[in-house]
């Protein structure tokens, strides 16, 4: 019976073809728009995943503001509010200098650098760059980012104790600013003061990244910024831990000490590169869950059409439904027959909005950087949702096809 | 199919049938009280809008009688469910139509191996099946062909081969020749008649005298009631 039901549902839909894929069309836009964003989510979330662990397991970054639910946390008052606090990550910094030193000292921490942001336009001549990230920091950030010149050289120790005015400027911002030119040994101008350009930095192989473009940066001195600016504004601090298995350690005493800093005062985070991880995940996560929402809702159109459509063959096919009646159709048989039809449109919307989200993957990776992933997980739910429209949105006409009388069934034209 | 001549097939006692609605109250049916033996050819006559059809339609168990018994086969008909009428049209009762309602985009071999769908017979054995009713109406060659690829006639004996599929205890055949021209509507009546010699019990509804020397014995329907006219042999 089903086997028979396939085949009719097949016959009708041939019968109406271009209905039928008129019909198909609005589950196809929904699942491709589910598809397409939950893939572009998780490949960004692969994306910044890669570039963390690039980064090196054995780095921690000390942040202002409490960003997780820390376990070594004695405090009461911290244990009973959970989650992330995203707010207090933003505004003034709490992290000091002598946090800054703490940092440097603890045991096991080979290296650290302190970083701040400069809100300043870079120009140089008549070329304006307002989306640079300015930061300041020493000549240890280089080496724990592992970054590397394509031209010229990092700025040194000496340049930072000198307070010299040079900086060292990313790839985007050396094409924006300079274009093909060498910007070796030029100035360039931070809040009205001249910089010279020391080096350039290689280009990031990263597609995208939450919030700035790695690739458009501009790094000067931490003691020339505290010249230009006349404070010193710690925004982050990142350390380096001599090996992984030290990192939770470390982590425990840097907590421990940085809140002694702070008259016991909860208001920084420790955080190992896995928890940024986990930190950046929750906040895509909640982004492409809603953009996916959204989305979700023209899956919903598209059902909507689905019924629209089915309650029209079966005014249409009343006739057909009289003639299947008398031949001994049950209630059951007609309804089954009709759910068959709406569920086999829908599944093929579903099919065809999987392969065209996938043809979209491979054009999106060419074109914007992101590859978009697609888990097997989130295909089968893409089929599985289809099916589901099919059979919510055939219900109702099914059953209205079903409930004819056979005698004004017969009757009909 | 062979059944016992005296065997009754149908049995209606005083049925009556009352249309409520927003046209007033309206009576087709009014104690109509019939029998029908197995190998019986029943002509029902009678002018459009006495009630011949609405009779038709509840002997068809297409339509269910206001008041009365109705009992098909020995079971009561009134105690059934939906579901139970459907399964009984399929198994019992065979339908050959003015019209032919033969559906349109299935074949003619997937038009008449219907009823067996339903009752979810294999394919090979419908296959069969199919094959021996369609070369008992001599319509074999065409059995792949779409119903608007033959002419009125092959449908018509298409049809008949559906009605015949489940070999029922009756075949209701409304106007079957009202949409043939009269030489085609003689040869179906002849197809009916040899089906009848072989067995198969027919009640025929027509308006058209002529049609009535085939039947076995006649009766009319008449503002809701029912007479006797002729019994043959």
């Amino acid at each position: 019976m089903i086997w028979q039901n396939i085949k009719n549902a097949f016959l009708s839909i041939r019968s109406a073809k271009l209905r039928s894929a008129l019909t198909a069309v609005g589950v196809v836009i929904g699942v491709f728009a589910v598809l397409v964003m939950v893939g572009v989510g998780d490949g960004v979330k692969a994306d910044i995943e890669g570039q963390i662990s690039n980064l090196g397991t054995n780095v921690l970054t000390i942040t202002s503001g409490k960003l997780t639910q820390s376990a070594s946390s004695s405090d009461p008052k911290q244990q009973k509010g959970s989650g992330i606090n995203l707010a207090s990550g933003i505004g003034a910094s709490t992290l000091t200098e002598a946090d800054v030193k703490t940092i440097a000292t603890t045991p096991n921490v080979t290296s650290s650098a302190a970083f701040g942001i400069i809100s300043s336009s870079v120009t140089k001549d008549q070329a304006v760059n307002n989306s640079a990230f300015v930061i300041a920091t020493t000549p240890s950030y280089f080496d724990i980012r592992k970054l590397k010149t394509s031209q010229g050289s990092f700025f040194t120790d000496s340049d930072n104790n000198k307070e010299e005015f040079v900086a060292v400027i990313g790839a985007d911002t050396k094409q924006s600013l300079f274009g093909s030119e060498d910007p070796i040994g030029r100035p360039i101008l931070l809040r009205g003061k001249q910089f010279v350009v020391s080096g350039v930095i290689e280009k990031s192989d990263a597609g995208v990244s939450l919030g700035a473009n790695p690739d458009d940066i501009v790094i000067i001195p931490i003691n020339s910024a505290i010249k230009l600016t006349g404070k010193n504004d710690v925004f982050r601090v990142i350390a380096e831990v001599d090996s992984e298995k030290n990192v939770e350690k470390v982590k425990a005493s840097l907590e421990q000490s940085i809140r002694s800093n702070h008259s016991g005062s909860d208001d920084f985070s420790v955080l190992t590169q896995k928890e940024l991880l986990t930190t950046f995940n929750s906040i895509l996560d909640i982004l492409t869950t809603f953009v996916a929402a959204i989305a979700a809702i023209s899956l919903l159109v598209g059902g909507i059409g689905i019924m629209n459509i089915m309650l029209v063959t079966v005014s249409e096919r009343t006739k057909e439904i009289g003639i299947r009646k008398a031949m001994g159709a049950t209630f059951g048989n007609i309804m089954g027959q009709f759910l068959t039809e709406s569920i086999i449109i829908s599944l093929i919307g579903g099919v065809i909005g999987v392969l065209a989200s996938y043809l979209a993957g491979l054009v999106i990776a060419n074109f914007a950087n992101i590859t978009p992933v697609y888990s097997p997980i989130a295909l089968m739910s893409a089929l599985g949702a289809s099916l589901l429209i099919g059979v919510v949105f055939g219900t109702a006409p099914a059953i209205k096809a079903a409930r004819k009388h056979p005698i004004q069934a017969l009757k009909s034209l | 199919m062979e059944k016992n001549k005296s065997e009754i097939v149908i049995e209606l006692t005083k049925i009556a049938k009352r249309y409520d609605d927003e046209a007033g109250i309206y009576d087709a049916l009014k104690e109509v009280e019939l029998k029908v033996k197995a190998g019986e050819f029943l002509a029902v006559m009678g002018p459009s809008g006495s009630g011949k059809s609405t009779l038709m339609n509840i002997i068809g168990l297409l339509d269910r009688p206001t008041a009365g018994d109705f009992m098909l086969d020995g079971v009561d008909t009134n105690t059934l469910s939906d579901k139970d009428l459907a399964k009984l049209r399929r198994d019992r009762i065979g339908f050959i139509f003015q019209n032919f309602n033969l559906l349109p985009r299935l074949s003619i071999m997937q038009n008449v191996e219907l009823p067996l769908v339903y009752e979810k017979i294999k394919t090979s054995e419908r296959k069969r099946r199919v094959r021996e009713v369609l070369s008992e109406v001599g319509l074999l060659d065409k059995i792949d062909s779409k119903p608007n690829r033959v002419s009125g006639g092959q449908v018509q004996r298409a049809a008949i081969a559906r009605a015949l599929i489940n070999k029922p205890s009756l075949i209701l055949a409304d106007e079957p020749t009202g949409n043939l021209d009269t030489k085609t509507g003689i040869e179906i009546m002849e197809l009916l008649k040899k089906l009848n010699s072989s067995g198969v019990t027919i009640i025929l509804v027509t308006h058209n005298p002529e049609l009535s020397h085939y039947a076995s014995r006649v009766v009319e329907v008449r503002d809701g009631l029912l007479t006797e006219k002729e019994v043959k042999k």
